[in-house]
C-alpha cells in the first residue's frame, strides 16, 4: 500500500530566484526504508520538510504531496502531528524540556492524551529503547548519542506511520551513529514503520535500505534499489565518493556482475575475482624526523580534584610540518589533550612544550600570536559578528591570501552557512593569526564526502605552507587519506602510533572499511586507491 | 511508607505555607519558639550533622537580628542600661529576640522546603495551576545550563584564538560583551529549531494535558487534612484574640484559656508532623530490614 506520494513537486523560496525543488516525483510503499542522498545544498532538507506539513517552509509550491491517499494540507491536525514523525540534525536543539521523562511525554501532552495513557505509552517506549536507566535524569546530563535517541523516542511515542529523518547522525561519533542506525533498522523491521532518511554516512545505511534516492540541484536524478542506482551513477565521482567502500571499489575496477554493498560482500568480491601474488604496495620510508612542534611529557590532567584522570602520563611528539591525526573513542582524552596544548586546560603534572618552549613561558598570551591556534569542535563558537566579512576584518584576515575561495560567502551571516562552509570560514579566521601549529578538533563532523575531500585538500595545502597540523578525529577514512602519522588514544594515553598504512593495517577493528575488506589478502591496502592499485597489479583470476 | 520528601508536592507545599504562614502572621512568642525549634529540628533530622558551617552562620544572623532592635529602637519602659546616651530597654530586647526567632525559623523552614521541592515537583505544582506555565518553566530550566555551557565554549574558543589579547581588565570586559551579544544570537537561532521541534510534535493543536508523576494517596490526603485542621485551630485561637501579646510600652499578656492552649498545642503538633513522619518511617524501615 502506498503511504506517501509526491507528484511533480516544485518549490522556490520567496527571496530566491532559483527553484529549490523542480518536478520531484516519487512514492513510498508502507514499510519501505528509503535513503535520500545528495551533496549539501541539493535540496534534501527542503524536500523532507515538504513532507511534514508543520515544517514546510514558506514559498511557492506546485504539485502535491499525499499521505495515505489524503493531501497533506487536508490532514487532520492531530493526525498530521502524530502520524508523520520528524527527527532533525541537531540533537541538542530539538529537545524542549529539562527532564527525559517530560520530553518523552511532550508530544502526547500536546495531543491531549489522558495522563494515564501517556504514562503507559511513555513507559512502554522507555523500555523498548532501554531508556529506563536514564529516565529520571536531566537532559543536560546525557551524551550526544543519548540525546538523539531521546529525540527519536519522543517522536515514536506518538506512534508515527512515517518517520522522516534529516541527517540524524551528523553530530554523533561513529559508535553512537551506528547504534542510532541500528535502532532505525529495528523500528523498520519490528514495527514496520516506513522510513525516509537523508544521510551523509552512507556506509552504514545503504546496505540496509530498500530504496536509494539521489538528488542533485533540486531534482531527483536516481531512484531505485541501491545496487541499480549505484550502477546508474557510477560515472559520477562527486556522488560516488560518499557510497560504501565496497561499492566504490566495484565501480572503480569496473568489473564483476553484482555490486557489493557491505564489507563482507566487498571481501568476497575481491578474493573471488582477483589474485594476490603481489601482497603489498611499496611505500616510501617515513620522512626524516624534524624537531618537534608540540611535545607532551608525562602529562596528567583531571577536571576536578576527585574525578578520574582524563590524561594520564601522556607522552608524545608532533613533528614540525606533519599532519598528525589523533583517533580514539569517546572520553579517551583526545579533545582534552588539544585543549591542554592550547593552554585552556591546565595539567596538574607534566610539561607541554610548543616549539621547544614550555607552555607557561608564553607570557601575556603570546602563545596565540603567530604561534598556535585551536579550531574547536563546535565552530559556531568562533563567530562573533553578523557577516563573514566583518568576521574576517575583525580577525585581520583577507580572503585573498587563503588557499581556498570563500569570497561568495562574505555577506552571509556565519550562522546561516552549511557545516563545511562554517569550517572554512572559521579556519580563515584562525589562520589570520598566522599560526605555525594548528590544532583542529573534528574538522569533518557532519560533512558529506565531497566536502571532506575539499577539507583534505585544504589541510594538505596548509602543510605545504609549513604549518604543522594536529587533527583530532573520529573519522578513520579521513585520517587514512590525509595523515602523515596517526595515534590512537585510549584511557588518557597513546597506545599506538605510526604512519597510516602501518597503523591501520595493524588495527583489526578500528580501521578503514578497505582495510577490513582486504585483511589477510593484501597486506597494506588502507585507502581505496591502494586497493584499486593492488587489484590492478595482480590482475583478475582466470575464470 | 513514604518519607516526608516523597509525599505529594501539593500536600507538602500546603503544609509549608501553613507552618510559615502562622509564624509570619502572628507574633506570639511561644509559637515563634516552636517554629524556630521545629524548623531547626526538621532540618537536622533530614541532613544529619552536615551543613555545620551554615548553622553557625544562622546563629550569627540570629544574634545580629536580635541585637539590632534594642540598639535601634528605644521604646519600652524598663531601662536595662544606657549605652552612648541611649537607653537599652527590656521590651525592645525581647521584641528583637522574638522577631529574630521568627525570621530564622521561617528561613530554616524554607531551607528544608527548597531541598524537598526539586524542579520536577515545582513543575507539578505549577502544572496544576496552568500546564502552559509549567512548560515555560521547564523550558527555562533547560535553557539555563545550556546557556552557561555554550558561553564557556565560546569563551574557550575565543581565548585560543587570541580574542583576549592582553592580560588586562578592559580587554576582558570588551571580549565578554561580544561573547554575550553573540550568545543572544545563538539563543534565538536555537529557538527556531526548538520551535520547529515543538510544532512538529503537535504543540498548539489543542489544549495540553500533563503527565502527572505524583498521585494523591492516603498519606497525602491525611497530611493535607491534618495540616489544614491544625492550622484552623491555631488560626481560630489567634483571630479570637486568645493569643495576644504586646511588647510596648510594657510587656503585657493574658494567660491563655482552653482555646489558646489548644492553639499552641495544635501548632506544636503541626510543626512536629514531618519529624514524626520521618521517625516513623525510619523505625519501620529498621524493623522491615531486620526481617530480610
Amino acid at each position: 500500500m502506498e503511504i506517501l506520494a509526491v507528484k511533480d513537486l516544485s518549490f522556490s523560496y520567496p527571496t530566491c530566484s532559483e527553484a529549490a525543488l523542480t518536478d520531484v516525483s516519487f512514492s513510498l510503499e508502507q514499510g519501505e526504508f528509503a535513503v535520500l542522498c545528495g551533496a549539501t545544498g541539493s535540496g534534501k532538507s527542503t524536500l523532507l520538510r515538504m513532507l511534514k506539513r508543520e515544517l514546510s517552509p514558506l514559498g511557492k509550491m506546485i504539485g502535491d504531496v499525499t499521505f495515505s491517499g489524503t493531501p497533506l494540507d487536508k490532514l487532520n491536525d492531530k493526525v498530521s502531528a502524530s502520524a508523520i514523525g520528524f527527527v532533525m540534525q541537531d540533537p541538542e536543539q530539538q529537545i524542549v524540556t529539562d527532564k527525559v521523562w517530560h520530553e518523552l511525554a511532550f508530544g502526547l501532552e500536546n495531543l491531549a492524551v489522558p495522563p494515564a495513557d501517556i504514562a503507559r505509552r511513555v513507559a512502554e517506549m522507555a523500555s523498548y529503547f532501554g531508556i529506563g536507566s536514564w529516565y529520571d535524569k536531566d537532559v543536560s546530563q546525557l551524551s550526544g548519542g543519548q540525546k538523539q535517541l531521546l529525540n527519536l523516542a519522543a517522536v515514536l511515542v506518538m506512534q508515527p506511520e512515517l518517520l522522516i529523518l534529516d541527517e540524524p547522525t551528523a553530530q554523533l561519533d561513529p559508535i553512537a551513529a551506528s547504534d542510532f542506525i541500528a535502532t532505525i533498522k529495528r523500528l523498520n523491521q519490528e514495527l514496520g514503520i516506513t522510513i525516509i532518511i537523508a544521510e551523509h554516512r552512507l556506509e552504514d545505511v545503504i546496505p540496509i535500505c530498500d530504496r536509494l534516492l539521489v538528488m542533485e540541484k533540486g531534482t531527483l536524478i536516481a531512484d531505485g534499489r541501491p545496487e541499480h542506482v549505484i550502477s546508474e551513477i557510477r560515472g559520477r565521482d562527486d556522488i560516488m565518493c560518499g557510497m560504501p567502500a565496497a561499492a566504490r571499489l566495484y565501480t572503480a575496477l569496473n568489473s564483476g556482475d553484482s555490486c557489493p554493498l557491505t564489507v563482507r560482500d566487498g571481501r568476497s568480491f575481491v578474493t573471488e575475482n582477483y589474485r594476490n601474488d603481489v601482497r603489498a604496495l611499496e611505500r616510501e620510508n617515513a620522512a626524516p624526523k624534524t624537531s618537534p612542534a608540540l611535545s607532551f611529557r608525562d602529562v596528567y590532567f583531571r577536571y576536578e580534584r576527585n574525578s578520574p584522570d582524563i590524561l594520564s602520563a601522556l607522552t608524545f611528539d608532533i613533528n614540525e610540518g606533519e599532519i598528525f591525526c589523533i583517533l580514539g573513542g569517546n572520553g579517551s582524552g583526545k579533545t582534552t589533550s588539544v585543549s591542554a596544548a592550547a593552554g585552556i586546560n591546565k595539567p596538574y603534572s607534566g610539561t607541554i612544550r610548543v616549539f621547544g618552549k614550555k607552555l607557561k613561558d608564553y607570557k601575556n598570551r603570546s602563545l596565540y600570536r603567530e604561534c598556535l591556534a585551536l579550531l574547536p569542535q563546535d565552530v559556531t563558537t568562533v563567530f562573533l559578528r553578523n557577516t563573514v566579512r566583518e568576521e574576517l576584518q575583525d580577525a585581520g584576515a583577507s580572503s585573498e591570501e587563503l588557499p581556498y575561495d570563500i569570497s561568495h560567502l562574505l555577506d552571509k551571516h556565519p550562522y546561516d552557512l552549511s557545516g563545511g562552509e562554517k569550517q572554512l570560514v572559521a579556519l580563515a579566521k584562525v589562520l589570520a593569526s598566522k599560526p605555525k601549529l594548528l590544532l583542529l578538533d573534528e574538522p569533518t563532523k557532519g560533512m558529506d564526502a565531497a566536502v571532506k575531500q575539499n577539507i583534505i585538500a585544504v589541510l594538505r595545502e596548509l602543510r605545504s605552507q609549513g604549518i604543522t597540523l594536529a587533527v583530532v578525529t573520529h573519522d578513520v577514512e579521513f585520517a587514512a587519506l590525509c595523515a602523515d602519522r596517526c595515534a590512537m588514544f585510549f584511557g588518557g594515553r597513546i597506545v599506538s602510533i605510526g604512519t597510516p598504512d602501518r597503523f591501520f593495517s595493524e588495527n583489526n577493528f578500528y580501521t578503514t572499511a578497505v582495510s577490513r575488506m582486504t585483511r589477510g589478502f593484501y597486506d597494506n591496502a588502507v585507502t581505496l586507491p591502494d586497493a584499486v592499485e593492488l587489484c590492478r597489479l595482480n590482475g583478475k583470476r582466470e575464470a | 511508607m513514604r518519607r516526608f520528601s516523597e509525599l505529594n508536592p501539593l500536600a507538602a507545599t500546603v503544609y509549608f505555607f501553613c507552618v510559615t504562614g502562622i509564624a509570619m502572621f502572628s507574633s506570639y512568642p511561644p509559637l515563634m519558639i516552636v517554629a524556630l525549634l521545629g524548623g531547626v529540628l526538621f532540618f537536622i533530622v533530614r541532613n544529619g550533622s552536615s551543613h555545620m558551617r551554615s548553622h553557625l552562620f544562622f546563629l550569627l544572623l540570629f544574634i545580629i537580628l536580635a541585637a539590632a532592635n534594642p540598639l535601634m529602637s528605644h521604646n519600652g519602659i524598663t531601662v536595662l542600661f544606657v549605652m552612648n546616651d541611649n537607653p537599652i530597654t527590656l521590651e525592645a530586647t525581647l521584641y528583637g529576640l522574638n522577631s529574630a526567632a521568627m525570621i530564622i525559623g521561617v528561613l530554616y523552614w524554607f531551607r528544608s522546603f527548597t531541598q524537598i521541592m526539586t524542579s520536577e515537583k515545582l513543575l507539578y505544582i505549577t502544572g496544576a495551576l496552568s500546564p502552559k506555565l509549567s512548560l515555560v518553566l521547564s523550558m527555562a530550566l533547560r535553557y539555563v545550563p545550556l546557556f552557561s555551557k555554550q558561553s564557556k565554549k565560546i569563551k574557550d574558543s575565543q581565548t585560543a584564538m587570541g580574542l583576549f589579547s592582553d592580560d588586562n581588565i578592559i580587554d576582558d570586559i570588551r571580549g565578554r560583551m561580544r561573547i554575550f551579544s553573540i550568545l543572544i544570537t545563538w539563543a534565538l537561532e536555537n529557538g527556531i529549531t526548538t520551535a520547529d521541534s515543538m510544532t512538529a510534535r503537535g504543540y498548539g493543536v489543542c489544549r495540553r494535558t500533563q503527565l502527572k508523576r505524583f498521585t494523591f494517596r492516603r498519606g497525602d490526603i491525611l497530611l493535607l487534612v491534618t495540616s489544614l485542621l491544625l492550622t484552623a485551630i491555631t488560626a481560630a485561637a489567634l483571630s479570637l484574640g486568645k493569643l495576644d501579646f504586646s511588647f510596648y510600652p510594657a510587656v503585657r499578656y493574658s494567660a491563655p484559656d482552653a482555646l489558646g492552649i489548644c492553639g499552641i498545642a495544635a501548632y506544636s503538633a503541626l510543626v512536629l508532623l514531618p519529624v514524626i513522619i520521618e521517625t516513623e518511617v525510619s523505625l519501620k524501615w529498621k524493623y522491615l530490614l531486620s526481617r530480610i
